[in-house]
């Protein structure tokens, strides 16, 4: 066991590949051919499993040999549901796919839906989804640092998570009227406009929480406990997260410079400065940071969003995609009309195929969407993050100790409604 | 030289189909050369499609010949670019496992294995991802009850099992 002078002489320069790689072999334990193995079900009613993931491990004392994930308990069919409903009335099924980050699981979907449909949104729309996403990576962030904690054997930390997040769903309560599954986003637009005051009570909340970021640092970061127990366990190099498709906050930690919101920007991202959290050693430890970093940067992001929030429509008025506002349909026959027509068909859309990712919190979750025209999808395929995280865990836990498997799973935040769709 | 320049040069009228639809650069190719071809995204240093963002299963009932097809979602993070390659399959035939190049594509060939009946070779473990082992059917195709099963109630005989 090195000493903590010796890893940090090690982490002042960044590790290259091989250096990486021969750490991982270094801190996974090599078990030999002929050994008796014992098969422990962890799961799918382990708490640490985040819902009902169940993963079998064979071990060697502590150590683990193999892992076989199982899913599936929570699979809903909800891409065959998508097949037989019209796409506005998708968007509620997207908030039951990733239900802590639910705006962005809308997001995605309705991304995908307009470049099949060629819908312009407006810049207050755009504005308004890209501070709704921020605050969705807030809250899915917090509860991840909880629970993460929590799996690591500290119960007080959770509650302090739980608070915080509380105003992230304060806001998303004020916006949208719900607190977790909020179908907020429409294609062309948003549901609703900005509330009265939302603006000041999001400003306190965007300037409190780097202030409980940095707590969060001085409890977590420096705790000798949490150290130990997640530097250098479960490394998993750049070449591991492109092969097993290991996106989002575990890619960034391996050193690798990529985000949707600066690669392909979408929404309003392109007017936003901000920076692309990085760091280099690709363990959980380091997977922490990134999230950190992120949370501090997602509140800059809601602070410039406020700052140039533009005037203008918050949907759009293209007639043949968008949903009329209900405010017209009570008063204007054609708006009526066209209610109709979208509850009843759909909106018309052209023959095609699109495939649109974005940067979720997990992730990069992708929209497949196949159409023949009309009202309905003819084939959805939600690619979310946390499906193949979930795969990804046999790699990652090989030779590393039991107690390790769960800071891993934690660390690569999967949920299982997004796993199993 | 832009991925199209490079595909159509290597591979020609061998890609059956070319299409741009929203920018989404689309290649149909014969289910024969779907191992070359995905083999040639992912070795050759010009295009280096590291990453496979998915596999997808899909079923056209209304294409008599080849009602099955799969689509392919490819990444490089070396150029940043995309392309989507897609096979048309008649029922019954089989393509070649890309656990070996990607190995993420285990449980998406699974998945495309169990909800419509595509059968990949080669693969590690082909067994229900999604569903209970004693599910019958393949519930995403298009023939397939939106409520109920077609192989009587399912979780029928979980002894042995847990």
């Amino acid at each position: 066991m090195s000493t903590e002078h010796e890893v940090t002489m090690e982490e002042r320069q960044p590790p290259t590949l091989e250096e990486l790689k021969a750490r991982q072999a270094r801190t996974r334990q090599n078990v030999g051919q002929d050994i008796e193995v014992l098969t422990v079900s962890m799961g799918p009613q382990h708490p640490s499993t985040h819902g009902v993931y169940q993963a079998v491990l064979d071990l060697d004392g502590e150590i683990i040999v193999d892992c076989r994930p199982g899913i599936g308990n929570l699979h809903r069919g909800l891409e065959k549901l998508c097949e037989n409903r019209t796409y506005h009335q998708i968007i509620p099924m997207t908030d039951r796919l990733d239900y802590n980050s639910s705006f962005a699981m809308n997001h995605g979907f309705c991304e995908a839906a307009e470049k099949l449909m060629g819908v312009e949104v407006p810049p207050r729309a755009q504005y308004i989804r890209t501070m709704a996403h921020e605050l969705s990576r807030l809250a899915n962030h917090i509860l991840w640092l909880g629970v993460h904690i929590m799996d690591l054997g500290t119960q007080t930390f959770f509650c302090i998570c739980f608070r915080d997040r509380e105003y992230v769903l304060d806001l998303f309560e004020m916006l949208t009227g719900a607190r977790l599954t909020h179908s907020f986003a429409r294609i062309g637009g948003v549901a609703k406009d900005l509330p009265d005051g939302f603006e000041e009570k999001c400003r306190k909340v965007v300037e409190f929480l780097p202030k409980r970021v940095a707590e969060y640092e001085r409890i977590i970061k420096n705790n000798r406990i949490y150290y130990k127990r997640a530097k250098n366990v479960g490394i998993f190099t750049s070449e591991d997260c492109y092969a097993w498709r290991v996106t989002g906050p575990p890619l960034r930690a391996a050193g690798v410079v990529r985000d949707l919101r600066k690669d392909e920007p979408y929404a309003a991202y392109a007017d936003m400065d901000f920076k692309v959290a990085v760091e280099y050693n690709a363990d959980v430890y380091d997977r922490f940071l990134v999230r950190m970093t992120e949370i501090r940067e997602s509140c800059k992001i809601i602070g410039q969003c406020l700052d140039n929030l533009p005037d203008g429509p918050y949907i759009s008025k293209d007639s043949a995609f968008v949903l009329p506002r209900k405010k017209n349909v009570m008063l204007d026959a054609g708006a009526m009309i066209q209610d109709f027509y979208h509850v009843f068909n759909g909106p018309d859309a052209p023959k095609g195929e699109v495939y649109r990712a974005i940067e979720v919190p997990k992730g990069e979750m992708g929209v497949y969407i196949r159409s023949e025209g009309g009202g309905k999808p003819a084939r959805v395929r939600f690619t979310t993050p946390s499906f193949y995280h979930g795969q990804a865990l046999p790699p990652m836990a090989q030779g590393e100790m039991l107690a390790d498997a769960v800071a891993i799973f934690a660390s690569i935040d999967v949920v299982l409604g997004d796993c199993d769709r | 030289m832009s991925v199209a320049e490079i595909m159509e040069a290597r591979f020609g009228s061998r890609l059956l189909e070319t299409t741009t639809f929203r920018d989404d650069l689309t290649y149909s190719i014969a289910p024969d050369d779907w191992r070359e071809v995905l083999e040639f995204c992912k070795e050759s240093p010009d295009l280096a499609f590291d990453m496979l963002d998915c596999l997808i299963g899909d079923h056209l009932p209304e294409r008599m010949e080849a009602p099955l097809q799969v689509v392919v979602h490819l990444v490089s993070h070396t150029y940043g670019h995309r392309l989507r390659i897609k096979v048309a399959l008649p029922e019954g035939k089989t393509l070649r496992s890309l656990t070996d190049l990607w190995p993420s594509s285990n449980w998406d060939e699974r998945e495309a294995w169990e909800m419509y009946g595509i059968y990949f070779t080669r693969h590690p473990h082909l067994r229900r991802l999604l569903t209970t082992d004693d599910f019958e059917g393949h519930p995403m195709r298009k023939d397939f009850p939106l409520q109920g099963t077609i192989g009587g109630p399912i979780r029928t005989k979980l002894k042995g099992k847990i």
